[in-house]
């Protein structure tokens, strides 16, 4: 614990800076009442180790990511999104190490499914990237503090982003299930739960308006269009996802013609493509699939090296845009269960 | 007022460095290259003037992606044919 004169919020952060902690905005004071509160009476150890977070090993327990939920200003309800988040950064596949250690401005998307983000108040619908909800807001700044404080990854000696970005603030969006045609995120890669997390490590997202058409081809092509450039990292690297985070009308207009998830994906990955040879001439070192590389270099050559790495969810409110949102590269996304209490409602 | 502090505690350490050779006349050298640009041109130049100045030998090089772990078939190479490994390098 640390001490302080008085309960001035200036204070806090000023003692924080001194131990390289904060995010540089104003903290909540994490008291022992409001931490306590924050764990509530779930029954669940506090001290139980849900990660071992690198680059500093440190060990999130659920202590530890109620302190950090307070600082960020969560409501006690986000917490099981954060530790479900917190779960999903730890998998192997999401490669938390290389996203902390990486000059590139990558940051974790932290995508809420399901039932916790309506009763949590996620806002999915109109502005949903932000500004102006707090649920969006703070367990997205909380996951960061998490990153900054447990993980270690502290601009320098452990985050060594050349630019480092806006997304690294907080990053968290809620699936607009009530607007998708297509049902769940989650559920499409099997994640069944009443609520999930998708945790997904790339830029802050990249605009694809459309005003004109009603035909799902003219409307995919501009989203192409954003996904097709050689200073994505997904360019030179196959394995990397595409997030295309769909608004509702974007959405509606492709289901009304009957696109599945999978055909969006399909024609994405079918539009997305620039000449074998201009991405041969960008880079010196790519970490394409095999089969690419006998691609010749007058032939097109797609962005991502599988249709299954473009997903497509949809978010926001009235209103014809879409973003891209372009992955780091050597990472993989991951969408685990919320583990929540149960609802007392009948 | 008593608040928390954020970090928390740390987990077992990551394994270490080995202690480097006092001596390296007749030892062999492994490099471990990263594949960021220029890294193997960089290592393979430090290696080659180190062995010049000690006596010891170049005597395995490996590469990795840098933003993955090295695998383990290379780590296990490196650790039966070298004494010393070059490596790490940023953009």
């Amino acid at each position: 614990m640390l001490e302080l004169d008085g309960d001035d919020p200036i204070e806090l952060i000023t003692a924080y800076a001194t131990h390289g902690w904060g995010d540089g905005l104003p903290l909540v004071a994490p008291t022992d009442e409001r931490v306590t509160a924050m764990l509530g009476a779930d029954g669940k150890d506090p001290a139980e180790v849900i990660a071992v977070l690198p680059p500093r090993s440190g060990l999130a327990t659920r202590r530890m990511i109620a302190v950090n939920a307070v600082l960020a200003g969560c409501d006690p309800v986000q917490l099981p999104v954060l530790v479900a988040a917190v779960q999903a950064l730890a998998h192997p596949d999401l490669n938390l190490r290389g996203v902390n250690a990486t000059t590139h401005p990558v940051a974790p998307l932290l995508i809420v499914h399901g039932e916790i983000a309506e009763r949590a108040g996620f806002n999915s619908g109109l502005g949903a990237f932000g500004p102006g909800n707090r649920a969006n807001a703070t367990t997205g700044r909380a996951l960061r503090l998490i990153l900054l404080h447990i993980a270690g990854a502290t601009p320098g000696p452990g985050d060594v982003s050349t630019q480092g970005g806006p997304a690294k603030y907080s990053f968290c969006v809620a699936e607009n299930l009530a607007e998708s045609p297509w049902g769940s995120y989650a559920a499409s890669v099997g994640v069944t739960s009443a609520s999930a997390v998708t945790v997904h490590c790339g830029e802050a997202p990249h605009n694809a308006h459309d005003m004109e058409s009603a035909e799902p081809a003219a409307i995919l092509n501009k989203i192409a269009s954003a996904m097709t450039s050689t200073g994505q990292n997904n360019a030179p690297i196959s394995q990397g996802e595409y997030f295309v985070a769909l608004c509702p009308e974007h959405a509606a207009a492709c289901a009304g013609a009957g696109w599945t998830r999978d055909d969006v994906a399909s024609f994405l990955f079918q539009r997305a493509r620039m000449p074998a040879g201009e991405l041969r001439r960008a880079f010196d070192l790519r970490a394409w699939e095999p089969w690419q590389r006998d691609i010749g270099d007058d032939e097109l050559m797609a962005m991502t090296g599988h249709p299954d790495n473009i997903k497509v969810f949809v978010v926001g409110g009235p209103g014809k845009h879409s973003s891209v949102i372009p992955s780091w590269g050597m990472t993989k996304s991951v969408t685990v269960a919320v583990d929540e209490p149960r609802s007392t409602e009948s | 007022m008593k608040v928390y502090t954020p970090a928390g505690q740390t987990g077992p350490e990551p394994i270490g460095l080995a202690p480097s050779p006092p001596v390296l006349a007749g030892k062999r050298i492994g490099i471990l290259d990263n594949t960021k640009p220029n890294a193997g041109v960089l290592l393979g130049r430090l290696a080659e003037r180190l062995a010049d100045r000690t006596g010891a030998t170049v005597s395995l090089i490996e590469t990795k992606n840098a933003a993955l772990a090295a695998p383990d078939d290379v780590l296990e190479r490196l650790s039966k044919e070298v004494e010393l490994v070059l490596t790490g390098s940023a953009d």
